[in-house]
């Protein structure tokens, strides 16, 4: 068998002991590893009652079974814990060269549990691993921390490094882990269950290989996927002009917010703010993660004048829309600028642009004042003053402590009506994609496991005709102004593209061809010769089921799943203009092709059917 | 009257549909990038036995000439978009968004996918011309 090392180590901050625990092959199979398996073993510990920030929220660091390997887009990994923004599950994934190091070091992944009296860090290298002092860490930037560490560990091998920032230190609620300088775990405030550890880095560097089960046919699969990204022109567009390539596409199809969700059409703010024109402008070079050839990461430089920014990484497309148009604002240099803060100081740049959008819509509405921000403006179509809220936000200074906590949690505290501002969904920030604009994702958002999320599924990639799947029960297209049929594509979206965040790839590689193909990808790495697109189905379906439930034993009911009052206000202009989706209509037709019962819960014989019976008698027994 | 497509006759309703079109005027008008060729697959079946070419001179919201053109002279225009029969039919029916089209390679383009990218309007603003001409289409009574 391969893919897997079949191990995890179990780093305990309280006593300061490591433990090597061993994976069952049924286990890599069933929840095949990343998030899914971490839902596992999330669920076997049973600890959904525990404080976010709290020694018993275990924070879990896992690959999958295609991590480091050669299958394009494989580097990614994921993070998981209970969120100390949203209250439930919470989960990220990142690109990098983090999960590569991690399956070279001869893991599988980490868990970490307790808190450590004293800043720490776990330093696997060349075999060993070890805890060591970080105190004199604490309190640097992630780029500083990777900096430094990497020169303290200098030698013939680059290490890896996970780092938090002051953000993750100070216990911003939406803290992100970031990989080197480049990559970030970015949503659900995965930095701050970090550093409410005291644990400012995990440090890797290994020689080991991924053992691969059939290593003929993967040469010959890594080929043919190779060859299929570069003639895809998805993949083309990523290269060329990044994440944020299709701007003015958005802009056209009523997918891009403006002024924290008021606005629904500004062709001058995409045109200024997208992928050609920071290709045209600032852009240094495309970069690539560990084995992909898209290669859609953006290296930046803003030479002169006053957001001026050394060679360095640039923003993706949520950071144009959540520090440009959200703000109405088009410096391009700015968005630059922000980007760079948000990465120092290690905070998801959405959750981040999005609690500053809402404070500019207070501010204007005269709901927060010059005395609130500490006599700083927050005006819409300016970029200074969120810049100065992320140097607050990040140390909890002043106004800082407020926004610190998330849109939804500083409109709890602020109150003045100002909740009714946020577009947020069971706490976690809706992504840079207007659900107005597209109905399904609409209802996508509404019942993802870790809030208003675009990437625990494919259905913006399906609705937006960005991917097309054969075979698989979809249709050709998909009218995104429209809540019609729409609850069985986003099931469909839902399963295939739950596993993808346990396996762990990168869903713009899936863009590029069809499950088929990366099924032979799966068998090759793993020797499960029967593995099939349909178990693969079946897989994603366990996955979400799992999540619903942890999300239901920390108290998710079918309340939750909405929509907020922005989002089910009609735009005033635009291609949406004068259209909301139609919440309930979906959520009924939902309800009934995922079987959930009234409360919002799996019905028992579904999660029985899913290989989940455990989970479901746990969760009807207690609620 | 109906004009067949792909036809001489459409190509040339097409391309008085875009000069008085209102949207086209405004959407077209930072279209400055050159000829845009649009390309019909061969198909037999249909009676298009060689890939048919429309040939269409696009300028700031204007077009200053069209003509038919075979696929080897599309080639050489700055920009050349290929698709089957089904896919344009599609796209004058509305029902496949060009750029989307492109991006699912349901149509190939030979071209800058960055201008094409930031250009959308102007796409759009063709293909509201293109719903304009009423189309006989080959494979309907």
């Amino acid at each position: 068998m391969g893919g897997y090392v079949g191990k995890y180590l179990e780093v305990d901050l309280a006593r300061g002991e490591i433990t090597e625990l061993p994976i069952a092959a049924e286990v890599q199979r069933k929840y095949l590893g990343g998030s899914g398996l971490a839902a596992y073993l999330f669920f076997q510990r049973g600890k959904w009652a525990a404080d976010p920030l709290g020694p018993d929220n275990d924070l879990f660091i896992l690959t999958g079974p295609i991590s480091g390997t050669l299958i394009p887009g494989s580097s990614r990994f994921a993070v998981a814990a209970r969120s100390p923004l949203t209250g439930i599950w919470g989960e990220g994934s990142a690109g990098g060269d983090f999960a590569p190091s991690l399956k070279r070091c001869g893991i599988d992944g980490i868990v970490v549990v307790g808190q450590s009296p004293k800043p720490v860090m776990l330093v696997l290298d060349e075999g060993k691993v070890e805890l060591r002092d970080a105190s004199e860490l604490w309190g640097l930037d992630t780029y500083e921390t990777t900096d430094r560490l990497r020169e303290t560990m200098a030698g013939k091998k680059r290490p890896s490094v996970l780092s938090i920032g002051q953000a993750g230190e100070n216990l911003v609620r939406f803290a992100c882990i970031a990989n080197n300088k480049h990559d970030f775990i970015g949503r659900t405030g995965m930095g701050a269950v970090m550093g409410s550890k005291r644990l400012k880095a995990v440090v890797c560097r290994g020689e080991g290989t991924v053992p691969i089960a059939d290593p003929v046919s993967y040469k010959a699969i890594c080929k043919s996927l190779v060859q299929m990204i570069g003639q895809a022109v998805p993949a083309q567009a990523l290269k060329e002009m990044g994440t944020d390539s299709a701007m003015d596409l958005g802009m056209m199809i009523g997918d891009i917010p403006i002024a924290n969700w008021s606005l629904g059409e500004d062709f001058e703010l995409s045109n200024a703010l997208s992928g050609p024109t920071m290709s045209e402008t600032y852009l240094k070079r495309g970069l690539a993660c560990y084995a992909c050839p898209i290669a859609c990461r953006r290296e930046v430089e803003v030479p002169d004048g006053p957001y001026k920014t050394p060679v360095g990484p640039g923003p993706e497309y949520e950071t144009c829309c959540s520090f440009g148009t959200m703000l109405n604002q088009k410096d391009l240099a700015g968005v630059i600028k922000s980007n760079e803060w948000c990465n120092r100081y290690g905070v998801d740049s959405i959750t981040a642009g999005c609690t500053i959008a809402w404070a500019y819509d207070c501010f204007a509405k005269g709901l927060l004042t010059l005395e609130d921000t500490g006599g700083v403006e927050l005006k819409f179509g300016e970029v200074d003053g969120a810049i100065a809220m992320l140097h607050k936000l990040a140390k909890r200074e002043g106004i800082g402590d407020l926004l610190a906590e998330g849109s939804r949690g500083a409109a709890k505290k602020l109150g003045r009506g100002s909740e009714a501002l946020t577009a947020e969904i069971k706490g976690l920030e809706i992504p840079m994609h207007d659900p107005r604009g597209s109905h399904g994702l609409a209802l996508a958002y509404m019942t993802s496991y870790r809030g208003a999320c675009h990437k625990a599924h494919l259905v913006e990639a399906i609705e937006h005709g960005l991917a097309s799947y054969a075979d698989v029960g979809l249709e050709e297209n998909y009218e995104g102004l429209s809540s019609e049929g729409k609850a069985g594509m986003v099931r469909i979206g839902e399963d295939l593209g739950v596993p993808l965040n346990s396996l762990a790839l990168c869903e713009f590689e899936m863009w590029c061809y069809q499950f088929d193909d990366l099924i032979r990808a799966i068998r090759a790495v793993t020797g499960w010769e029967d593995f099939s697109v349909e178990e693969y189905r079946k897989t994603g379906e366990r996955l979400w089921l799992l999540k619903r439930c942890l999300n239901n034993l920390m108290g998710v009911t079918r309340a939750d799943d909405r929509l907020p009052a922005k989002i089910l206000t009609p735009l005033p202009d635009g291609a949406a203009a004068g259209l909301v989706p139609d919440e309930e209509m979906m959520l009924r037709e939902y309800y009934e092709v995922r079987g959930l019962d009234e409360a919002g819960r799996p019905l028992s014989a579904v999660l029985e059917q899913a290989g989940l019976a455990e989970v479901g008698q746990v969760l009807h027994q207690r609620i | 009257m109906a004009m067949k497509f792909p036809s001489d006759e459409w190509v040339a309703a097409f391309h008085n549909a875009i000069n008085e079109s209102p949207e086209y005027k405004e959407g077209g008008k930072p279209w400055t990038f050159g000829v845009t060729a649009l390309v019909v697959n061969a198909q037999p079946d249909l009676g298009i036995n060689e890939a048919y070419g429309m040939w269409l001179d696009l300028h700031e919201g204007v077009c200053r000439e069209s003509h038919h053109c075979t696929a080897e002279e599309a080639q050489t225009a700055p920009f050349c978009i290929f698709g089957d029969y089904a896919r344009w039919k599609q796209v004058i029916h509305k029902e496949l968004e060009p750029v989307k089209g492109m991006m699912q390679g349901k149509l190939k383009l030979k071209g800058n996918l960055q201008i094409i990218v930031r250009n959308v309007k102007a796409a759009q603003a063709l293909v509201t011309c293109a719903t304009r001409v009423p189309t006989q289409f080959l494979d309907e009574p």
